[in-house]
């Protein structure tokens, strides 16, 4: 009777296991899934965002004139990139984008220092809470505003290798192939994830065929 | 020198480009544009006279430098270089397929989705049923 129960109570134990480890075997599936369904969703995306771009490049060059917008204007001159990636390296690789870079962190960091500068003089406490904050908040903004004319100026710098009056068509399509980027990073991403989710099914597939 | 891993953790890195010219151009106003002391590109812009060759030798050279992190090609580029391209398998930099004017995104010619499909080919359905 004893070796019955037991023999009832490991047959159960090994259907447990077998149990979970299917689980684990579908949620590694449905992650790959998912991770390729979105892959596809942000190319189909990324697709209509270009061509929105290269049309506005196109009426760009009808209204500007083929001459003045054309690589051989392009910059060749030694400068770095305005817009960059950030890649933290770990069991998959993660990209963040860095628009307009150079600007947007100068403005950070002076913001930081402020905020660190006021926290530093207790007599603005004086003038009570309800002032701090406002001038905190205003000091923000102002912050805000400071990085947007910076963005604006680095954008007007891109744009100026074509000339100092460009068509409003070529501000778009600057706009454009900057969402285009924020996607693409997005793409990149995900690629990672489908990837690592890829190598955990075939891990599986592979194990169970030995 | 050679043991270095490609690219420092949380580390600034560029944007590579090999397309057509309205594709780089359109990213070089996006600020991707990136100029070296030596006026060493982050791109190539490919033409009707653009070699084979030169798209190779842009692809390997891109792919081993330290300060990119991610290759945009042009899928209709990708597919003159497809063996290169296919056999490429580091995870940075990342390779991305993009479409281009003249010839939309086909997912059939995706290395990646190569790379993937065959869980979904009949083949693997009935070896793991065997």
């Amino acid at each position: 009777m004893e070796v019955a129960d037991h023999k009832t109570q490991s047959l159960e134990n090994g259907q447990a296991a077998e149990e979970e480890v299917d689980e684990i075997e579908n949620d590694n599936v449905l992650q790959f899934m998912d991770s390729m369904d979105a892959y596809l969703t942000l190319v189909h995306s990324l697709s209509s965002t270009l061509r929105q771009g290269w049309l506005d490049l196109a009426s760009a060059r009808h209204s500007m004139g083929a001459y003045r917008l054309n690589t051989a204007l392009l910059d060749h001159t030694s400068h770095p990139a305005a817009t960059s990636l950030l890649v933290d390296e770990g069991k998959e690789p993660h990209f963040t984008l860095c628009k307009w870079r150079s600007s947007g962190n100068e403005k950070l960091l002076l913001g930081e220092e402020q905020s660190s500068h006021d926290k530093s003089h207790p007599q603005l406490r004086h003038r009570g809470a309800t002032l701090l904050s406002e001038e905190k908040t205003s000091f923000e903004n102002k912050a805000s505003c400071e990085i947007d004319d910076q963005v604006q100026k680095e954008r007007s710098k891109s744009l100026s290798v074509f000339g100092t009056l460009v068509s409003p068509k070529l501000r778009a399509a600057q706009l454009s192939f900057e969402t285009a980027l924020e996607t693409l990073v997005e793409i990149a991403n995900t690629r990672s994830e489908m990837l690592r989710a890829f190598d955990k099914v075939n891990q599986k597939s592979g194990g169970s065929k030995d | 020198m050679a043991n270095r891993a490609q690219i420092p953790n949380s580390n600034s890195a560029l944007i590579a480009m090999i397309a057509d010219e309205d594709t780089v151009v359109g990213f070089l106003l996006a600020g991707v544009g990136n100029v070296d002391l030596r006026r060493n590109t982050n791109y190539l812009i490919v033409d009707s006279k653009t070699t084979v060759k030169q798209i190779e030798d842009a692809f390997k050279e891109f792919t081993t430098r330290e300060d990119i992190a991610v290759v945009l090609i042009s899928q209709y580029i990708a597919n003159m270089i497809r063996f290169l391209v296919d056999n490429y398998n580091k995870p940075v930099p990342a390779i991305l397929e993009i479409p281009s004017k003249d010839h939309p995104y086909d997912p059939a010619h995706d290395s990646i989705l190569s790379r993937v499909k065959y869980l979904f080919s009949a083949e693997s359905v009935a070896s793991g049923r065997r």
